[in-house]
């Protein structure tokens, strides 16, 4: 048997329709721990605010966020997986198919960044990164759509042999500046070092990690922990009511690379839109978040 | 301790002065609502005289807050609509809420320091409104009154709308020239210090632990 065609185009744009009325389910629970531990009032009813959209959304199978953003699919692909038909091409198709079958309908939000225009396609979309994962019988689709709210924010910095004194700064400083703007508590994603393709590209990946897993590398993962404290510190608070959340999770990752470091740091907003699953060569979806 | 309050509008300078950064207001009435960058640079090309508004928009409430909306037997309908961020549009609202006398500016992230003294000048508060609350903020839609600029992209369009209990929405820029934003982030650099003495000691700590494995 082989993974078709119509399986991948079914399910790139079921993953996108779910990412747009449920949040994940890490998500829920990291919300749901920071009304529990948040001691300023204002922080804490706009936290149990969000919680009842998200609720309400995923019960009346509406859109948590009328920005349904731009199509982003992050693809691993195993090498004992067989295809019949067009892999790429299914995934366009799915978009394309979402946008004509969506309810209710999407917003046009696919911009041309030499006109600002905006419609339902334009080049390179959707956006798809692709892995190999080797052994594996399936194909692993995580679709992460983004928009402006929480995508206008991101940053990079090349250092030369920074000290984890000047990378930590650098990202206290970039969450000052952005000052509450991105819809926190906010997953922040950092990659440090390899190239500046390789560091944007692990940055994006770390905000996909689950939210509470703990980083495997010991220094990661103490650096995530007092990171996390100094973020909150600052006292932006969910959506800059001021308060102890302004970040729901902080992930790194690095690269070796070169002595030029690239530092780049991205976010998600409170909802965390983000919805995966796996087909297999013998037809078995399995929805994995 | 911030209070409550329900506003119907229209609403005076006056009214506005009442409140105070963090007060927790809802709204019913008629309010002007738009997503659009180019919505808001036709407004200010009427501002010049180069173009029609579609509807007055002196001593409105001005809504960052797009929406999906369709054509129905009973005219136009919006499905569902949430806030983007105004600090997009830091250049032009300074203008627009002068011009315009503007009483309420509505959205997610806050305006500027210019704004901000616009809005003491005029008597203009900034409300925060939820980012993700498509579905809560859409219970309070209750007629569309009027539609301008139909060309546009849907959400672009500027739409009048009659809402009821719209909210919980925060005051984050009050009539007295307070941002909230911009003491949270003036707050945040005062901090810096403190919390980065704080990371040295950490990443210090953690240091002489692995030295000792």
């Amino acid at each position: 048997m082989a993974i078709t065609y119509d399986q991948i185009r079914t399910l790139s744009a079921d993953l996108y329709e779910w990412s747009l009325k449920r949040i994940p389910d890490d998500a829920t629970h990291a919300l749901d721990a920071a009304i529990e531990a948040e001691t300023n009032e204002s922080a804490r009813k706009m936290l149990a605010m969000m919680r009842r959209s998200a609720d309400r959304a995923e019960n009346t199978d509406r859109f948590v966020c009328s920005d349904s953003g731009v199509p982003v699919y992050f693809i691993k692909v195993g090498t004992l997986a067989r295809f019949e038909g067009d892999v790429k091409r299914a995934i366009r198709d799915g978009f394309a198919h979402l946008v004509e079958t969506i309810r209710p309908p999407l917003l046009q939000h696919v911009t041309n960044p030499l006109t600002n225009e905006r419609s339902y396609h334009g080049k390179d979309m959707p956006i798809v990164s692709w892995d190999m994962v080797d052994g594996a019988d399936y194909i692993d689709i995580t679709c992460a759509p983004k928009a402006l709210g929480s995508g206008r924010w991101a940053a990079l910095e090349i250092f030369s042999f920074p000290t984890l004194e000047e990378i930590e700064a650098y990202l206290l400083d970039v969450i000052v500046k952005t000052a509450a703007q991105q819809c926190p508590p906010v997953t922040i994603g950092i990659g440090i070092g390899g190239t500046f393709d390789q560091c944007t590209k692990i940055a994006k990946l770390a905000t996909l990690r689950p939210l509470g897993s703990v980083n495997a590398e010991p220094a990661l993962a103490a650096m995530e922990n007092r990171l996390m404290k100094a973020v909150n510190g600052l006292g932006f608070g969910p959506m800059g009511t001021g308060g102890d959340t302004t970040a729901l999770a902080i992930h790194i990752d690095y690269s070796s690379g070169h002595g030029f470091t690239p530092v780049a740091i991205c976010f998600n907003c409170w909802i965390n839109r983000r919805a995966r699953a796996r087909l297999y060569n013998d037809g078995r979806v399995e929805r994995v978040e | 301790m911030a209070r409550s309050v329900h506003l119907t509008l229209p609403v005076s300078p006056d009214d506005m002065r009442q409140l105070a950064l963090g007060d927790l207001v809802t709204v019913s009435g008629e309010i002007v609502m738009t997503g659009g960058l180019p919505t808001h640079m036709r407004i200010v090309e009427a501002m010049k005289g180069q173009r029609e508004l579609p509807f007055l928009l002196d001593g409105a409430a001005f809504f960052h807050l797009p929406s999906y909306s369709v054509d129905t037997e009973n005219g136009l309908e919006i499905l569902y609509m949430n806030p983007t961020t105004s600090t997009r549009f830091n250049s032009l609202m300074p203008g627009i809420i002068r011009h315009f006398g503007l009483r309420m500016v509505c959205g997610k992230g806050g305006l500027d320091a210019e704004s901000t003294r616009a809005m003491q000048e005029v008597g203009c508060v900034y409300l925060s409104i939820l980012g993700g609350g498509a579905t809560l903020h859409s219970d309070a839609i209750r007629k569309v009154v009027d539609v301008g600029w139909s060309d546009l992209t849907t959400h672009y369009r500027l739409i009048k709308l009659q809402v009821e209990d719209l909210g919980p929405l925060t005051v984050a820029i009050d009539a007295h020239g307070n941002n909230g934003f911009l003491q949270l982030e003036e707050r945040a650099r005062q901090r810096l210090p403190h919390l980065m003495e704080t990371l040295r000691r950490e990443r210090e700590t953690a240091s002489s632990a692995t030295a000792k494995d």
